[in-house]
């Protein structure tokens, strides 16, 4: 079966540092892949790097098959991966309702001219999409602050928003930086319920990146260690449990 | 079941209580139509005048209130807008009303220039200074420019007409003013409430995620510039057909403080804010006519007031007043 997602030896360098160093990996469809590793150790950058953000110094990236490292962002996006940040990336000025649907703005089919002469086409296309964004609030629980501005929301419903916004289009290939940080423990589940059931129901290929070990040993079906921007193991979870570089990779660091 | 339905209907009831509420906007202009009844020719001029800064503070919130970017272009498109009316009138003789649509198309132009060092990563304080440079060389056009501007004396610009008929009064430029001043509003009103507006407001916000999102950012950024040059270019040509006369020193930087002003004023980012600016902003000199010598202090005075009290401008007054004067993306 063809990759969904494939980095054949990647790098990324800023000036003399190599944050990204060699690094080969795939994520395939229905797959739920983690990528862990210490502080530094290059996750980010490699996120970055596939979802257009970070200029990649040799190797290539494909997704579906086709070369994306000379696309910009949104041509990436548009071609179906989808990401989260770490810091938080939500639309600070727009409601949780707006930056839903600002993630399903490639699909809302109305066109400049049509929303000036107010046409029926196109205000269908913004009502229809409205109403889709407040469902998919509500499918993740988080319906009830749809109005609500995003800097109004707690850490956690933020985490949810993002994630939603992520997915309205229900992308092939979906990029998760840390989403559990700052979730209460009840939380951390449903999350991890959420991305096995994408994988596992939606077929989507998710790629996760997440310091909460035990959220990363139930989720997912392999796990990927950086570090020093180098990957050094690439197994099923209860295996690179087990591993001696990667219990190195901790300890060196610790 | 009837959770659901409890849960279904609550939105919905929301939003057509708000349509309700909005169609209220209609009776303004409807009220506004037997003004010239009841004003000598030189308070019509006033009222007239602020119809002008209503367009001019629209383009300019959109660019500044909604992109977020500090570009200070915005006098540069009124300039365009007043000169292309001026000068289609008085050197290819057209009527004015011929002559509104290609202010606001050179505007546009003007406005899609000027965007050139933002698509070019340009920001804040470096944008500002490229932007209002961008100004100041079409001031220098505008002197230079002789046979065609008339130079620093400027050009007389033919009384208006409308489809044969001259605008003789200052009550027929208001009607004629009002109308155009309505259709700028429901237009940008329409824009800024769709996928467009959404996308100006994600890229004030946070442009790495607008993009990972899939919205081609430097084409938003241009569009933004570009309907707010047509706005403002529209605004030039109502300027243009007011005043009488174009000239290089009404495209100023004072002229540029004053129209930021309004903004800042009315509120960043809202449509309503941008109107109210322009009321408070234009008139504002009337009223302190009597204060002869002190002007200009009370006129600082009361922007320094406003800033200082209402950060959010006075649209965040009025939106405190009732939920319906809430922009889309307004946000108190
Ligand atoms: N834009 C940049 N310019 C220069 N150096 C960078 C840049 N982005 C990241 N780095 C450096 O690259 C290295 C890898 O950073 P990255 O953010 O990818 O790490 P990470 O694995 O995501 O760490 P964390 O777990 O703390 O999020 C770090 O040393 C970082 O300082
Ligand atoms: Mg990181």
């Amino acid at each position: 079966m063809a990759a969904l997602l494939e980095l054949t030896d990647v790098s990324v360098r800023f000036g003399g540092l190599t944050a990204v160093d060699n690094v080969s990996l795939s994520v395939a469809a229905g797959e739920v892949c983690a990528l862990i590793g210490p502080n530094g150790a290059g996750k980010t950058t490699l996120f970055n790097a596939v979802s257009g953000n970070a200029v990649i110094n040799s190797g290539a990236i494909r997704f579906q098959g086709e070369e994306i490292h000379r696309l910009t962002p949104h041509q990436i996006s548009a071609k179906g991966v989808r990401r989260t940040f770490q810091n938080g990336g939500l639309f600070a000025h727009l409601t949780a309702l707006e930056n839903v649907l600002v993630g399903l703005h490639t699909r809302v089919d109305s066109s400049f001219l049509g929303l000036l002469a107010s046409a029926p086409a196109s205000r269908r296309a913004e009502s229809a999409a409205t109403a889709r964004a407040r469902e998919l609030l509500d499918l993740m629980q988080v319906g009830h602050v749809a109005d609500n501005l995003a800097s109004d929301l707690s850490g956690g419903q933020q985490r949810m928003v993002e994630i939603v916004r992520a997915l309205a289009t229900e992308p092939p290939l979906l990029l998760l930086d840390e989403p559990a940080v700052g979730l209460a423990p009840h939380m951390r589940e449903q999350l991890g319920q959420i991305i096995r059931r994408l994988a596992g129901e939606r077929g989507i290929g998710i790629l996760l990146i997440e310091h909460a070990i035990e959220l990363v040993m139930n989720v997912s079906d392999r796990v990927v260690v950086l570090n020093y921007g180098k990957k050094v193991a690439d197994a099923p979870p209860a295996q690179v449990r087990a591993d001696k570089a990667v219990l190195e990779a901790y300890l060196g660091h610790a | 079941m009837t959770d659901i339905a409890k849960k279904e209907s609550l939105p919905a009831g929301g939003r057509s209580r708000s349509r309700i509420g909005r169609s209220v906007f209609w009776l303004i202009p409807i009220l506004l139509l037997p003004v010239p009844l009841f004003l000598d020719q030189y308070r019509q001029y006033v009222v007239n005048l602020i119809l002008v800064y209503v367009p001019v503070g629209i383009g300019f919130n959109i660019v500044v209130g909604n992109l977020g970017l500090l570009a200070f272009s915005n006098v540069a498109f009124f300039g365009i807008g007043a000169y292309t009316s001026g000068v289609l009138a008085l050197k290819l003789g057209l009527p004015w009303w011929a002559t509104v649509l290609p202010a606001g198309i050179m505007g546009a132009l003007a406005g899609s220039a000027a965007s050139v060092p933002a698509l070019r990563g340009v920001r804040l304080f470096y944008l500002a200074i490229m932007t209002l440079a961008f100004g100041e060389l079409l001031r220098w056009v505008y002197i230079r420019w002789v046979p065609v501007t008339g130079g620093s004396f400027g050009m007389a610009v033919p009384k208006p007409s409308v489809f044969g008929l001259p605008l003789l009064t200052e009550g027929h430029k208001f009607y004629a003013f009002l109308f155009l001043v309505v259709l700028m509003v429901i237009l940008t009103n329409r824009l800024l409430r769709s996928r467009f507006g959404r996308a100006f407001m994600a890229i004030k916000s946070n442009e790495q995620a607008a993009a990972a999102m899939g919205i081609p950012t430097d084409r938003y950024i241009l569009l933004a510039f570009a309907w707010g040059g047509f706005v403002v270019g529209i605004g030039g040509s109502m300027y243009a057909a007011l005043v009488g006369h174009v000239t290089p020193i009404a495209f100023d930087l004072t002229e540029l403080i004053l129209e930021f002003a309004i903004i800042m004023v009315g509120g960043l980012g809202s449509l309503v804010g941008s109107v109210l600016g322009a009321i408070v902003i234009t008139s504002a000199p009337e009223f302190f006519r009597n204060w002869l010598g002190f002007q200009e202090l009370l006129f600082g005075v009361l922007i320094v007031v406003v800033i200082l009290f209402l950060p959010r401008g006075l649209a965040s007054l009025l939106a405190r007043l009732h939920p319906i004067f809430v922009d889309r993306y307004y946000r108190d």
